[in-house]
């Protein structure tokens, strides 16, 4: 119910706002949020911590780029075949770290350390990729406007709204996938592998499945993000965005789906919130996480929901 | 072609042993208190901000310089401890989170004061000893030289006073050893006194061969954690191994691989360790 409530205000919110500043946070913060969301699927539902969302960010926008630049493609065709390149990632690295039963520290430094091989990668490929200097986006995605017909995204009501539906479609198909026999065998493996086995669940093919999932609705992100900055550079790759979608879904609250959103919201939000120096900023963002963790670590959606359960008997 | 890989072996063992004890720190908080500190390039960086600030701005001699630093570090070491660090023993994803809340926080402090722009102090030591063919710069012998000592010491005074016995110890089991008399909280604050002391060390040192800027310790924490890693986790001896190995291998790799890659050989050879023996080449199975 009040899920519905708040996806109805978002969906509202252009008709009451029309400050283009308040809008473009918000639809860095959908973007954001599909990363934050389908990390959460392999984090939060299934206990792997996996550093490996900025990898499949990068690659994503990269192909997505690319297909549409050099095979004609449109973009929405373009975006499935990133995907399918994601879940190829997945099923290639995450086939390596399962089957050698690697878990929670050693998950996430093998992960790492295949993103970083990634972005080594993209980063020399300068005939492909144009290296450290990037690739201009010039292109905008179509899409059917009412009254309109087809037409390029422009201005940020148009974003604004493609980007919420992305949102809105991928927490629909994780909410659906969580409520599934599949996010049975993820809660189970998250919380006792050994047993999940003795009770009939192939471990492996459940992590691989959560690991493929998450990364592959991920690359969606990847894609929308590129052509929404009109700029790709392999500092979509860094490390630092697997911590600040870490730091999301953490501060919103793990193993929720509203609550990487939220995460996301504030920390997309925060910075543009408070006009100060980007050192100070910076600052501040280090104080906010710390204070979070130690003093809210359910996050703030679990800590809400927790302090609801206690009043209402 | 011997002789370049000779050079690159010397040079490599040198910038390794760099790695190593910054993974020292992080086995001995990890693998005694079970808090994971990640941030501890960051203390580096404040122990070679202080070398800088004590010998360049303030005329003191380097060798004077170096024991403040590593006191400064240490201290700012006691104060994440008591802030932050305690509250997340055995808590990996906390330790890694608080972690980046204090890179960012240290990082853009030290760009407040000192800028983004790189500094670099006076040759310290200048000239360079022939060995043959080859040259090597003194102040990177002395630097070696150093870390091997305190790595070595740390060894020693581990495995022969009651204090690394305590440790040990408390390793094991928190609540025997404080059956035992180990004065556990003073225990905890003085391995995460000593690690960032150490990290303070490192970054003095760093400060004598290579220019300075606020990022560097990102940079180092990530190969601190790989020669950790390599050595195996809780091995004293191993963290120094594994730096000297990692940094032999991207030095002897850079030859004969294209050299943008230099970052990935440690990478591949680390995936493969944590693939076939898990428990890194020095640890314990």
């Amino acid at each position: 119910m009040g899920q519905a409530l708040l996806w109805g205000a978002l969906y509202a919110l252009p008709l009451f706002v029309r400050s283009d500043f308040l809008l473009t946070i918000f639809t860095f913060t959908f973007i954001y949020g599909i990363l934050a969301v389908t990390f959460d699927v392999i984090f939060g539902f299934t206990g792997q911590l996996s550093m490996f969302h900025p990898a499949v960010f990068g690659v994503s926008a990269y192909t997505t780029h690319l297909l549409v630049t050099l095979a004609g493609l449109p973009f929405w065709a373009a975006t499935l075949p990133s995907a399918a390149a994601a879940v190829m990632l997945s099923v290639v690295v995450g086939s390596i770290c399962f089957k050698f039963r690697l878990k929670t520290f050693y998950f996430a430094v093998v992960t790492l350390a295949f993103a970083e091989m990634i972005r080594l990668i993209v980063l020399n490929w300068n005939s492909v990729t144009n290296g450290t200097l990037g690739l201009v986006v010039a292109g905008k995605p179509t899409i059917y406007w009412p009254g309109h017909g087809v037409v390029p995204i422009k201005g940020p009501v148009a974003w604004y709204y493609v980007t919420l539906v992305c949102l809105s479609i991928t927490v629909l198909l994780c909410a659906r996938a969580l409520r599934s026999w599949m996010g049975r065998a993820f809660a189970a493996i998250r919380l006792n592998e050994d047993l999940a086995r003795t009770l009939g669940i192939n471990v492996f093919r459940y992590k691989l499945l959560s690991f493929a999932v998450g990364n592959a609705l991920a690359s969606f992100a990847g894609g929308l993000y590129g052509y929404y900055t009109g700029y790709i550079d392999p500092g979509y790759l860094s490390i630092n965005q697997s911590m600040e979608v870490l730091a999301m879904v953490l501060l919103g609250g793990q193993g929720t789906l509203t609550g990487p959103i939220v995460g996301s919201l504030v920390l997309t939000g925060l910075p543009h919130a408070i006009d100060l120096r980007a050192e100070v900023r910076s600052i501040l963002y280090g104080g906010i996480l710390i204070f979070t963790i130690l003093v809210m670590p359910r996050g703030i959606v679990g800590t809400l929901g927790a302090w609801r359960a206690r009043r209402v008997p | 072609m011997t002789q370049l890989v000779l050079g690159q072996v010397l040079n490599g063992a040198i910038v390794g042993a760099m790695y190593g004890i910054i993974a020292l720190g992080i086995t001995l908080t990890f693998g005694i208190t079970g808090i994971v500190n990640f941030a501890l390039g960051e203390f580096m960086m404040v122990g070679a901000y202080a070398t800088y600030a004590l010998a360049e701005r303030g005329g003191v001699p380097y060798p004077a310089a170096v024991v403040p630093a590593c006191l400064i570090a240490a201290a700012a070491g006691y104060l994440s401890n008591k802030a932050f660090f305690r509250f997340t023993r055995n808590n990996l994803v906390n330790g890694l989170l608080v972690s980046i809340g204090l890179i960012s926080l240290f990082e853009s402090a030290s760009m407040l004061v000192w800028t983004a722009t790189p500094l670099e102090m006076h040759h310290v030591l200048p000239g360079s000893l022939r060995v043959g063919d080859l040259g090597l710069p003194k102040m990177k012998l002395v630097v070696f030289g150093v870390i091997v000592a305190v790595i070595l010491a740390t060894y020693l005074g581990l495995a022969r006073t009651w204090l690394g016995r305590a440790a040990f110890a408390y390793a094991q089991n928190p609540e025997a050893a404080m059956l035992m008399g180990v004065h556990t909280p003073r225990l905890e604050t003085a391995v995460m006194l000593y690690s960032t002391g150490l990290a303070g060390l490192g970054g003095a040192l760093y400060a004598s061969l290579y220019s300075l800027e606020p990022a560097m310790g990102g940079v180092y924490v990530l190969k601190g954690m790989e020669a950790a890693i390599l050595g195996g986790i809780g091995s004293l001896m191993g963290s120094l191994w594994g730096g000297v190995i990692l940094g032999i291998i991207e030095g002897v790799g850079s030859i004969f691989l294209p050299t943008a890659f230099r970052d990935a050989y440690g990478l591949t050879v680390l995936v493969a360790i944590l693939l076939f023996r898990p428990a890194g080449l020095f640890g314990e199975e």
